[in-house]
């Protein structure tokens, strides 16, 4: 049943950090999985009660299973031949849930510096001070927190888990109740907080577009079992999880920057990686950095620049995997950062596309969805 | 003023019967909503099981372990030479044990609104669970627990079966507002049992407007 993706043992000084075994039995349903993973951003992806949640509380300690063991490093988290379970507060592991579960009876402050105060002066890394700033939270701090936006709320959760210092970050589905256009920005900050802080995550969601723009590998869950394990590129396509997943709905969501704006229209050239694209509804500044949204599917593939078209990019790429998965294709072209293009197997017949084939690609100045959530 | 000195007297022991239940209300309800302890739905039976009793037999068990011969009892007179039977702070014991139920019913419901989420995220910032508890539970829960203690005040300051018979009706000293009210029917004495009367409902209208204030209040902050 398992499908182990042999790309894991290649990764270079990859170092262990979780392994694994857990089992849990409820009423109607029995997670039971094993896995190592390792430094960096693990997403668990599977349908609604698939055991994602329940693995992420094991790990947590929120949980305890019935039966395994879990370590972090060589510490032994859980084990039930040696009756341990380490207690959550002992873990330090930060914990971020998807209703962000702000004390309502503290300040945005407080909350931030709940953990913090009963974290070991020697256990101390990171400052509040720092992660005010990385989250720009300073005109939020002496805000009730009952007030805030989702947003808003999401990042003063992130800046309280990560004040703890802790040494690793369990996110449970941390943007599934926000807006589209927040989702991109608490993307980026995740992926701050990953460059800036070196804080590995274990990721949980059910979204493939936010698996394949954060995590560098994939744990992918069905029915409480591992179905595949692997880099999160190439945990997508094997076939147990094209079954579940939703290609339609896959999203690029490709970090930019606003190179050039034009006067008309919201109009402004962005770079994302060696490419410059033209997109509409940008509010952000020359200078100031974005994510953007492209829809695999609302992407054309073309061997030549059509002379005359509509679309305002045409930007060269060249293919650097190609999946096939049933009657669809996937595939990753490479323009300095990976962009994932939907085609249909016709197409890739017709276009004799193989990897390293030169292509362009052709998006529309209005598929390139800015993801700038409120100003505020 | 004799009046005066019975209202006192029966809020003193109301009061003290109160404040003796309030912790442990606080430390049943966490066991049996927040830790879920094995063997919990026997636990709240025995919670409520003074509710279901007459109070009479609550005060002959009171009487039969407070007694001289009984095992609390005993031990309080030979070790300190107190006894407790037919004082006022056996008036409080009775007025506590029979008012428990209500009390820790009422504290069980506000805890139990309590997000779980919020005392998992604290212990995962690396607060106990003692600590989520009194940081966390109690005040998000403070206006519902409230609500319970001015709830088992007011069954408090009404207790009679269980305070008769183990601190009797003895003027001054262990007779409350409901005893009172008793010996002055007994008297015949109308006039004095209606204004007793009146005295004992406008302290039980005022403390369950109380009660329903603070209930209001708690709905509308969420928690």
């Amino acid at each position: 049943m398992e499908s182990n993706i042999g790309a894991q043992d290649e990764k270079d000084g990859a170092q262990l950090l979780l392994n694994l075994k857990v089992r849990k039995s409820f009423a109607d349903f029995t997670l039971d999985c094993e896995a190592q993973f390792t430094d960096g951003i693990t997403a668990i992806f599977g349908p609604s009660g698939s055991g994602k949640s329940t693995l992420l509380n094991s790990i947590a300690g929120l949980v305890r299973p019935d039966e395994g063991e879990i370590r972090f490093k060589s510490e032994v988290l859980y084990s039930s031949e040696k009756g341990v379970h380490l207690p959550p507060e002992k873990r330090r592991f930060g914990y971020v849930f998807q209703d962000s579960a702000l004390f309502p009876h503290m300040s945005v402050s407080d909350n931030i510096h709940f953990g913090y105060k009963l974290a070991a002066r020697e256990d101390r890394r990171i400052e509040p001070s720092q992660l005010v700033e990385l989250l720009q939270l300073d005109r939020l701090l002496h805000r009730g927190v009952s007030n805030l936006s989702g947003g808003e709320r999401q990042r003063v959760a992130l800046a309280r888990a990560l004040a703890t210092s802790p040494r690793l970050l369990l996110l449970d589905e941390p943007l599934a109740s926000l807006d589209v256009g927040l989702r991109g920005v608490i993307l980026g900050y995740l992926k701050r907080i990953r460059r800036e802080l070196g804080i590995s995550m274990v990721y949980v969601s059910h979204s493939i577009s936010e698996m394949m723009a954060l995590a560098d590998d994939a744990l992918i869950l069905r029915n409480g079992k591992v179905v595949a394990f692997g880099q999160s590129s190439e945990a997508l396509v094997t076939p147990e999880v094209s079954a579940l997943a939703h290609f339609d709905t896959l999203e690029n969501f490709l970090d930019g920057v606003v190179r050039k704006r034009y006067d008309n229209e919201d109009l402004a050239e962005l770079e994302v990686g060696d490419a410059n694209l033209l997109a509409v509804g940008v509010r952000r500044d020359e200078g100031e950095s974005l994510t953007v949204s492209i829809r695999a599917g609302d992407i054309i593939v073309s061997r030549q620049i059509p002379p005359q078209t509509s679309a305002r990019n045409a930007i060269l790429a060249r293919v650097s995997e190609i999946h096939k998965v049933d009657s669809r294709v996937l595939v990753y072209a490479d323009i300095g950062t990976r962009v994932v293009v939907e085609i249909t197997s016709n197409s890739l017949e017709a276009l004799e596309l193989r990897e390293e084939t030169e292509m362009y690609l052709i998006i529309k100045a209005n598929s390139v969805i800015p993801l700038e959530g409120s100003r505020d | 003023m004799e009046l005066l000195d019975i209202l006192g007297l029966t809020v003193q022991i109301a009061v003290v019967g109160t404040v003796i239940n309030l912790p442990i209300a606080l430390g049943v309800s966490w066991l049996i909503v927040k830790r879920r302890i094995p063997g919990r739905l026997v636990f709240d039976a025995l919670v409520s099981l003074p509710l279901a009793v007459p109070p009479v037999v609550v005060g002959y068990a009171l009487l039969l372990l407070l007694g001289n011969r009984g095992p609390v009892g005993g031990l309080l007179d030979n070790v300190l030479g107190v006894e407790l039977v037919f004082t006022w702070f056996a008036a409080a014991l009775a007025a506590a044990v029979v008012s428990f139920p209500l009390m820790a019913r009422a504290v069980m419901v506000a805890m139990g609104g309590v997000d779980e989420h919020l005392e998992m995220a604290a212990r995962s910032l690396g607060a106990s669970a003692v600590r989520v508890f009194f940081t966390i539970t109690v005040p998000l829960a403070y206006r519902g627990i409230l609500a319970g203690a001015l709830l088992g005040f007011v069954r408090a300051i009404s207790e009679f079966g269980a305070t008769i018979v183990v601190a009797g009706n003895i003027p001054g000293k262990t007779q409350t507002l409901p005893l009172a009210i008793y010996s002055e029917v007994l008297l015949g004495d109308d006039a004095t049992a209606m204004r007793l009367i009146a005295v004992s409902v406008g302290l039980a209208v005022v403390t369950l407007l109380a009660h329903n204030w603070l209930l209001d209040r708690a709905a509308r902050s969420g928690v």
